[in-house]
């Protein structure tokens, strides 16, 4: 009953009863200390006697609060943003290899040589029914530090949700620019072969591209990125674009819809050969279902304002001829419905060939990583808590002695214990609380700092933010050593208050 | 209200042997009595041990019909809040804070509903004695200054006894025999029982009856009127 009840609270509500359970010893502490007296005034003045100490404690509780709150912040703003970059990727399709690798290429853009996956795969990927975009990727190129990234229109829109300023790419030197990327729509620009100190910077100097677009801003490192079509990267490169010559030759508008061969012939695994036989007529038909279809990608449109421009002799996108795919390093599967991706991922993955996998759990497992690394630099920090904690109360214990003689006269003139326990106490909780609150705005502060660094280094939009896990952090330190601060508070009753008025 | 002391068989040990012992003594409520002796001499042993202070002390301390030594700690804590006040040689005032909150600062471990009218009194006793009102923090103050606040915190709880520790040790003449006028007015007044260790004899003139102790025993007990005293509230010679 009591754990329905507690399912049913909101969960902002479960958080803050979390939180005040976490104080409830330094309450029932306070509460028990000062119950029926008023000792501000004195706790204010043993503050201020060592106020320089005093600070210095704060400093110290501040600084290492504000590490573990940090610690526990970061690590939640770099998992958030790594799980924001890879939003839009429901499931990437590679050859075998390393998911970890493909991820960080694909999702993070990290140059990293991997094999590439076939044509026939590819094909295979893009004609099934539930497969909504299949995005090949192609990198290797780059502009001034910012990846030069080939894929397909569809991917663009799909990547940005659509909101782009200017337009798609209507030909292959055309390029859409990320949010960051420090270009303007109308700029050219000439792509370097590889990336960083040694990229070719005249490796592609026959190649230029002219920026028609620019993606909102979309917290994921593609804000860096220059997408292109992959049809330019794989000729920039000198290979096959991905399309038969003769269906260059012949190209039509209608030739362009990606979903032509599955509503023409149902998944027919030949279909490829079709090509060669009567590619034209073939397409055509297609097309014209294309157009009733709900799912056609507004790519086809595009592809018909392409040929208004006089581009038609450049087959741009989808479908491309397995014969003539140079092989792409990741497909970028968009289903459908979720539901299908699980179907896809078992589908795709076959021994040798490829390899289907959710990026959401490749992450999961690398946050697992990153939770133990959490958790043993959490203990760490509890331990530089603990030792802090130590080092203030022991010092209070040393500034104790040093109010002997007032804290003899108090109980000279009458002061109970409970008194003399509860002005030392406030002293030391005073302390504690300036430092913890202290801490948390230099955890939190830390945190924006350094998000700021990350989400510059690696492109990911990481916020700093106060959450509950932080502030039941601070709760559970303020707490523990409000209770600790209970022994320097009996440590000054244990000296005979004729003594303490001698000394 | 005004209490009497009846001192039998007290003994304060130290770690050598006695450092007190007493057989006697009585005083009547409302005197004012002077402690004298050389350094070392027991004292403030002995105004510690009538405090309730001294937690070895053994022996009767009869405060009117309260027997002291026989309370436990937390029960001499309350006697001495409610009955005996102190004056210390060197003030143990907050240097931090002002007249008030240092005369007024029993009121912060009484019940609520006696807070305001001590801190009243308090303030009346300031203005009294002549002190500034403000928030200035008594580290400014002079000694004399000082001092006053000390004696208006003793008397601020309205303790019916004033227990004072060479009160005027810390003053220059001029102040000290300021300081004694106001003692000695405001302890009469109220009609309390006063007695006070001191060197200076301009004080303990002043006093009904001045004791003297040497070695931790009591050799004399005189008046300075009336030569040394016999009958009611008479001083039995320590070890006689």
């Amino acid at each position: 009953m009591i754990r329905d009840l507690w399912d049913g609270l909101p969960l902002w509500s479960q958080d803050l009863s979390s939180v005040l359970a976490c104080l409830l010893p330094l309450l029932v502490v306070g509460l028990w200390l000062l119950r029926g007296f008023a000792p501000w005034p004195l706790v204010r003045a043993m503050l201020l006697r060592f106020r320089w100490t005093n600070a210095l404690f704060v400093g110290l509780i501040a600084v290492s609060v504000g590490m573990g709150i940090g610690l526990i912040a970061q690590e939640r703003g770099l998992r958030q943003g790594s799980a924001r970059a890879a939003d839009k990727f429901d499931l990437v399709v590679s050859a075998p290899g390393s998911e970890m690798t493909i991820l960080l290429a694909s999702v993070f853009l990290q140059p990293s040589d991997v094999p590439l996956l076939d044509g026939e795969t590819y094909d295979r990927i893009a004609r099934t029914e539930t497969v909504e975009i299949a995005a090949p990727l192609a990198y290797g190129d780059s502009y001034n530090g910012a990846p030069v990234v080939g894929t397909i229109a569809d991917f663009v829109t799909y990547l940005s949700d659509d909101r782009i300023e200017g337009r798609r790419w209507q030909a292959h030197d055309e390029a859409v620019i990320g949010a960051r990327v420090d270009l303007a729509v109308g700029d050219s620009f000439t792509p370097a072969h590889g990336h960083g100190a040694t990229a070719e910077e005249d490796a592609h100097d026959h190649s230029h591209f002219e920026v028609v677009g620019r993606l909102a801003l979309t917290g994921t490192p593609w804000d860096r990125a220059i997408l292109v079509p992959v049809e330019a990267v794989w000729e920039v490169h000198g290979l096959s674009n991905g399309h038969a010559p003769e269906r260059q030759a012949d190209h039509d508008p209608a030739e362009a819809h990606p979903g032509e061969h599955d509503h023409e012939d149902g998944h027919d695994p030949d279909h490829a050969q079709g090509h060669d036989e009567d590619p034209a007529g073939d397409h055509r038909d297609a097309a014209t279902q294309d157009h009733e279809d709900a799912r056609d990608p507004p790519e086809d449109h595009d592809h018909d304002d392409r040929h208004g421009d006089d581009h038609g002799a450049e087959p741009l996108g989808p479908p491309f001829d397995p014969a003539y795919f140079p092989g792409t390093p990741a497909v970028v599967v968009k289903a459908e419905a979720l539901w299908a991706n699980y179907a896809l991922r078992d589908e795709f993955t076959e021994a040798g060939r490829s390899m289907a996998f959710f990026p959401a759990t490749v992450l999961t497992q690398l946050y697992a990583v990153m939770g133990d690394v959490r958790q043993a630099m959490s203990i760490l920090s509890a331990v530089t808590q603990v030792l802090v904690a130590a080092a203030v109360l022991t010092g209070l214990m040393i500034l104790g002695r040093l109010f002997r003689r007032q804290i003899a006269m108090l109980r000279a003139l009458g002061a109970p214990r409970r008194f003399v326990m509860a002005v030392v106490w406030s002293q030391a909780s005073a302390l504690l609380i300036a430092g913890t609150l202290l801490g948390v705005v230099l955890g939190v502060g830390a945190t924006a700092g350094l998000s700021q660094i990350l989400s510059a280094r690696t492109d990911m939009l990481i916020r700093a933010s106060l959450g509950w896990d932080e502030i039941r952090l601070a709760a559970i330190f303020l707490s523990v050593t409000s209770v600790l601060s209970l022994l320097p508070a009996l440590s000054v009753l244990r000296a005979p208050i004729s003594d303490g008025l001698r000394s | 209200m005004t209490l009497p002391l009846s001192i039998r068989d007290l003994s304060v040990p130290g770690a050598d042997g006695p450092l007190l012992t007493l057989p006697a003594l009585d005083l009547p409520a409302g005197a004012l009595v002077g402690l004298r002796g050389p350094s070392g001499a027991g004292k403030t042993t002995f105004l510690h041990a009538i405090a309730g202070l001294r937690e070895r002390a053994t022996g009767t301390v009869l405060w009117g019909d309260i027997d002291l030594l026989a309370c436990g700690a937390e029960a001499r804590t309350r006697f001495r809040a409610r009955h005996i006040g102190m004056i210390f040689q060197d003030f143990l005032l907050f240097d931090e804070l002002g007249a008030l909150p240092n005369a007024s600062l029993t009121a912060m471990f009484r019940p609520r509903a006696e807070r305001r009218a001590l801190e009243r009194r308090a303030q009346g006793l300031l203005d009294g004695l002549g002190l500034p009102r403000g928030d200035r923090a008594v580290a400014s103050f002079s000694g004399g200054e000082r001092q006053r606040v000390g004696i208006a915190r003793a008397l601020a709880a309205d303790a019916p006894v004033l227990l004072a520790d060479e009160p005027t040790a810390s003053l220059h003449r001029a102040a000290a025999e300021a300081l004694i006028e106001d003692l000695v007015r405001l302890t009469r007044e109220a009609g309390r029982t006063m007695i006070a260790v001191s060197h200076d004899e301009a004080l303990l003139a002043r006093m009904d009856r001045v004791l003297t102790i040497e070695g931790g025993t009591l050799i004399a007990d005189t008046s300075p009127d009336t030569g040394p005293v016999t009958g009611t509230g008479k001083m039995t010679e320590a070890g006689a």
